[in-house]
């Protein structure tokens, strides 16, 4: 029996598939309306190619659409899923930072890979994925292109950390400077902004290394640069950041799997 | 609904009449638990009736020794505790928030003392003869009694309660409570029953006896207390101390928990999570409270700084300095004073004599007070390896956390506690 497991987004959903401790594939797709309709596509497309399917593998969902998905045989929170995810990636990590599309979370987490304690903002997109998807809107560039620009910085904007909306004037208003600000800075300064609402929360939980970042704003170079620089630490990033919920998902289906 | 200077008092009695009728005969509804609902109703319409009744209402904020008042016969109203129920049993007072936002109170003020003042200004309380109001623990409750009395257009008293603790501090708070007593007399016409005083500070010295003897069977596992049963502790703290009633409810539920013990029988049919609470769940989702506490083993076993009284003894030949001397054991006050070593050690041992698996601090967003001391108890805590989640909420404004948020940050720290 397969073990899957699947972190249903705000933005997109993931899934992984699990043979023992191997990932065999995974899939990321954009959430829909309908998540359980979104988790059965996403699973389909992970087990394509594969010769199991939903009645011979283990599910288990998580993310902010986990509960809504009928078929799944457990389903297990966010924190849980990342912990389990991110240990066994890295074992020596004792702090997680994920950063996803609508919420910034930190985790702690013992030797042996629990979960020990969290603190998340989840009530302003100030520091969200969300917030630099729309500041790539505003800058008019993709945002793999934002992820490189930033680290050719040399006068980083400031850019405040504590209102969306506000740091959205600062920016047109850097834009439309004269001489406008350098792209560079400004995309330098909107990721710093990212960063110190962070920092904010990381220091309240105590940060120790290890640190390792998860969410898709990981996949931002330049900006988990300047996480580094802010921490002091070198931080720990997975091969696919956007992913470590939906395998500590599909490790949590596998221990289940051993346990039955 | 028009306010009518008792329709907040009307609807607390109209649901404490409700659950007594539907729960009648009921085997889920304990002895103490009618007593409970039965004094509350006392209370309530005895508040409702008292103007009608010729009787002086003396209106108090928290923490303030409402045994003089008992004493002298005159009606107290709790403030903030009005506020609470009409939260708990109406499901939200927006209403008044709103009214007293309109006042010019910001949203940062503690909502319990915004809803007051909504309350008063719109009428939706009774006018109080006299307002009493002291700096015991909070600093809301010493501008509020400022405000309620301009409102309602009343005299009021403020006790001045110092901050420091020597035997000069002491003695000047005895002289603030003689001044108040006297003030009673004035504006109520009443005189003080020194010796109704003495047998009131008699019952209390046995209510806090009795609380301790509740907590010392709340230490067994299973925990034969109901998860949220500790706010019916509180509320006969806040509303009845002393009185005879008190005394009987204490009596019937301590006897209750006792046969629970021995017959090995818990609060919630598995116990799993055995939780330390700090400050108040949000009174409007209590029914949710009870509901996931059931679902998931979860029973807040001790509250430090609620039912935990400090030490000491009420001497009944003394009774204005046993007043006093109480307002130095109440469970608050400790959150409140300077936290030292000694204090932070205090909560260690009560998680370890509780055998507590994790503690959950309700935040409340408008008592700055008690948020200020969550990373002392977090760390505190954490030395002995007690995880703490602390929820960011409000004692009666729905609109902060909602019953989907609350869920899903319990189920979070539950996961927590099992996957350890």
């Amino acid at each position: 029996m397969k073990s899957v497991g699947i972190d249903i987004g705000s933005m997109t959903t993931k899934a992984v598939v699990m043979q023992g401790d191997k990932i065999e594939s995974f899939a990321i797709i954009p959430s829909g309306e309908e998540a359980e309709s979104t988790a059965r596509e996403a699973i389909e497309q992970a087990l394509n190619g594969t010769e199991t399917n939903l009645s011979n593998s283990y599910l288990v969902s998580t993310g902010i659409g986990g509960k809504s998905i009928s078929f799944a045989k457990q389903q297990k929170s966010i924190t849980t899923c990342l912990a389990r995810g991110i240990s066994s990636l890295f074992p020596s990590a004792r702090m997680l930072i994920d950063m996803g599309a609508e919420s910034s979370t930190i985790l702690k987490l013992n030797e042996r890979g629990r979960l020990t304690d969290w603190l998340g903002h989840d009530k302003c997109a100030a520091g969200t994925g969300m917030f630099l998807q729309q500041m790539a809107k505003l800058m008019q560039m993709p945002l793999e292109e934002m992820a490189t620009l930033s680290l050719q910085a040399k006068n980083p904007a400031e850019i405040t950390s504590t209102c969306a909306v506000f740091a959205e004037s600062e920016v047109i208003s850097h834009v439309h400077r004269d001489p406008p600000t350098p792209r560079e800075d400004i995309v330098a300064g909107v990721y710093s902004s990212v960063v110190s609402r962070i920092m904010a929360l990381a220091k309240r939980v105590g940060i120790e290394k290890d640190v390792a970042v998860s969410g898709g704003v990981a996949l931002n170079a330049g900006l988990v640069k300047i996480l580094e620089t802010e921490l002091g630490v070198q931080v720990l990033v997975p091969e696919k950041p956007q992913l470590v919920a939906a395998l500590g998902a599909a490790r949590i289906a596998g221990e289940n799997i051993e346990k039955a | 609904m028009k306010a009518t200077g008792k329709n907040k008092i009307d609807a607390i009695l109209r649901a404490c009449r409700l659950i007594m009728r539907l729960s009648q005969g009921s085997p889920n509804m304990r002895q103490s638990q009618t007593l409970y609902y039965n004094m509350l109703i006392k209370y309530f319409s005895r508040l409702l009736q008292a103007h009608e009744n010729g009787e002086f209402v003396a209106a108090h904020t928290v923490f303030f020794p409402s045994e003089l008042i008992y004493a002298m016969d005159l009606v107290p109203m709790h403030t903030e505790t009005t506020t609470w129920m009409t939260a708990l049993f109406t499901g939200e007072c927006s209403d008044i928030l709103a009214a007293g936002s309109s006042l010019g109170m910001a949203s940062e003020i503690c909502t319990p003392h915004r809803g007051l003042a909504g309350a008063f200004a719109t009428g939706a309380l009774p006018r109080p003869d006299a307002m009493l109001w002291s700096n015991m623990v909070c600093d809301n409750t010493a501008k509020s009694g400022e405000l309620i009395m301009e409102l309602c257009d009343c005299p009021g008293f403020f006790i001045d309660r110092p901050f420091k603790d020597s035997e000069y501090e002491f003695n000047y708070l005895v002289g603030e409570l003689r001044d108040m007593v006297q003030f009673l007399e004035d504006k109520s016409g009443k005189k003080m029953d020194w010796d109704k005083l003495s047998e009131t500070v008699a019952r209390m010295d046995k209510q806090i006896d009795l609380i301790r003897q509740v907590n010392e069977l709340r230490k067994n596992v299973p925990t034969p207390f109901r998860p949220q049963g500790f706010l019916e502790l509180l509320t006969i703290d806040y509303l009845f101390p002393g009185q005879p009633e008190a005394i009987e409810y204490l009596e019937t539920l301590l006897s209750e928990l006792s046969e629970s013990v021995k017959k090995g029988e818990g609060a919630v049919d598995s116990e799993r999570f055995r939780l330390m609470t700090f400050f108040i769940p949000p009174m409007y989702l209590m029914a949710f409270m009870e509901k996931i506490s059931q679902e998931y083993g979860a029973v807040s076993v001790i509250e430090p700084f609620f039912t935990f009284w400090g030490e000491g003894r009420l001497d009944p030949s003394k009774p204005l300095e046993s007043v006093a001397q109480k307002s130095y054991m109440i469970p608050e006050m400790r959150m409140f004073r300077p936290l030292d070593e000694p204090a932070l050690n205090s909560i260690i041992d009560c998680a370890q004599q509780y055998k507590v698996d994790g503690a959950v601090f309700y935040a409340d967003v408008g008592c700055r007070h008690s948020c200020a001391t969550i990373k002392l108890f977090k760390d505190a805590l954490n030395r002995i390896d007690i995880p703490m989640l602390t929820v960011d909420c409000d004692v009666v404004d729905p609109t902060i956390t909602s019953e989907e948020e609350m869920r899903e940050k319990l189920e979070r720290f539950f996961e927590l506690l099992e996957e350890r």
